[in-house]
């Protein structure tokens, strides 16, 4: 077989469309590439791109019905604005100007939350909105909220005479750490569906059978035309890979009425975040840090005696 | 008490070394790459750019151990290649592809925008 010599590229050039785009919700096309890349950005949009989220509390004073590591788990999963996770802020294992008790101003942001219930009529709601940030960049996303009709996450209630008050340290990581420092919500890709009907033998079918198999299908993906009669399809997406037109058709005894295939080099992606960082944000940050991870997986020249090596295995 | 370090997942220990690479010793262009602290996001991206190669007769990638943080990446390849420079050219390819999507997602971000405004 005729090989070409080695070194030539193999590069994709991908395509993307981008169809919703909102601050915290994204929804686009992504197309020749495949399955690997999609997944791999999912995998690190998950689980590898950085947010700001409390590590670390110190309870002064609890005398809340919560114990003090429900409180501090509760607040571990507050959405903190992290913008300034990706490239300002340092890991706190990778910080050489402190010592990790929070007064860094690389790697951690200090938090303060004092409350004590005094109406004796109701009990006190201990929010998000009650966590002082020594830092305006990074706050609890209900607060940075510019529309401010939120009433943050409930964190404890209180009941008349109980009292809260801690101090809490934010430090940056990531989701594969622990679940807290993930910016998404889910992001999800579907292959899109190439659906293709055999028209000549779906003209032998009479209105009612066309009826009967559009609606054999638990998703709305097809319809009948009122004026031609004809079925067409209306929403490809809404397919689900269910199979269930497909054995409609068999057990309609006419095999073959539709075809549908996965094409496997368009998908359509959903990206939803915490608010921690916008989509658009997140997606951009993903394509960055896998960049950085396979650079990082590069042969370094002290790797042995590659070139050596080389030479001779392209001689062998 | 005795617990590992979370971070142990992802962060390479000191001493180790972040890729390795083992030359078969029956099979000539045939080698083994271990990466410490990676797993399918890379293992998958990898193989599959590699299977693009045509001198490349064999990529595949392993993760031998759920609790073992490394996958091992094995490459055979036709004689005009070996495997070290089929496995560089891959994450070339890559780097270029994910450099690339970034331009198309600022160009389409920019176009989408202008689309809704009207213009």
């Amino acid at each position: 077989m005729e090989r070409p010599a080695a070194g030539a590229s193999y590069q994709r050039f991908p395509r993307v469309r981008i169809r919703e785009l909102r601050d915290e919700y994204a929804k686009f096309e992504l197309r020749d590439t495949d399955a690997s890349m999609a997944n791999a950005l999912r995998r690190v949009m998950i689980a590898e791109v950085p947010t700001v989220a409390i590590d670390l509390v110190e309870i002064e004073s609890n005398s809340s019905v919560l114990t003090d590591e429900f409180i501090a788990h509760r607040l571990g999963l507050i959405p903190l604005t992290s913008s300034a996770a990706m490239s300002a802020m340092r890991f706190s294992r990778d910080c050489d100007a402190c010592d990790g008790d929070g007064s860094c101003e690389y790697c951690s942001i200090e938090f303060h939350l004092a409350a004590r219930a005094t109406d004796s009529g109701q009990t006190l709601e201990v929010t998000a909105m009650d966590l002082r940030s020594t830092d305006p960049k990074v706050c609890p996303v209900d607060q940075a909220d510019a529309a401010g009709d939120s009433r943050g996450i409930l964190i404890v209630k209180l009941r008349c005479g109980q009292e809260l008050r801690l101090r809490a340290i934010a430090r940056k990581g990531i989701g594969k750490d622990h679940a807290k420092w993930s910016p998404a919500a889910t992001v999800t890709f579907m292959y899109e569906p190439d659906i293709c009907i055999n028209e000549e033998l779906m003209e032998t079918l009479t209105l009612e059978e066309k009826q009967s198999w559009v609606e054999s299908s638990p998703t709305k993906v097809f319809d009948i035309d009122p004026v031609t009669q004809q079925v067409t399809v209306v929403d490809p997406e809404a397919y689900t890979y269910d199979d269930e037109v497909i054995k409609k058709a068999e057990a309609m005894g006419k095999p073959g009425l539709v075809e549908i295939n996965a094409k496997e080099d368009s998908f359509v992606f959903t990206v939803e975040t915490t608010g921690a960082i916008t989509a658009y944000e997140l997606i951009m940050n993903a394509i960055t840090v896998l960049r950085q991870k396979l650079d990082a997986i590069r042969l370094q020249d002290d790797d042995g005696d590659l070139g050596e090596l080389d030479a001779h295995l392209v001689g062998g | 008490m005795n617990a590992p370090d979370r971070y142990e997942r992802f962060v390479v220990p000191e001493g180790t070394k972040k890729v390795s690479f083992e030359k078969d010793t029956k099979i000539m262009n045939a080698a083994s790459f271990t990466i410490e602290r990676e797993d399918h996001t890379i293992g998958n991206i990898l193989r599959m750019q590699l299977h693009r190669d045509p001198n490349v007769l064999f990529a595949g990638y392993k993760l031998p151990h759920p609790l073992q943080y490394k996958i091992i990446v094995r490459i055979h390849t036709a004689s005009q290649s070996s495997p070290t420079q089929a496995y560089t050219q891959a994450i070339n390819d890559l780097d270029k592809e994910l450099e690339n999507l970034k331009q198309a997602f600022e160009d389409e971000k920019t176009r989408f925008e202008r689309m809704k405004q009207g213009y």
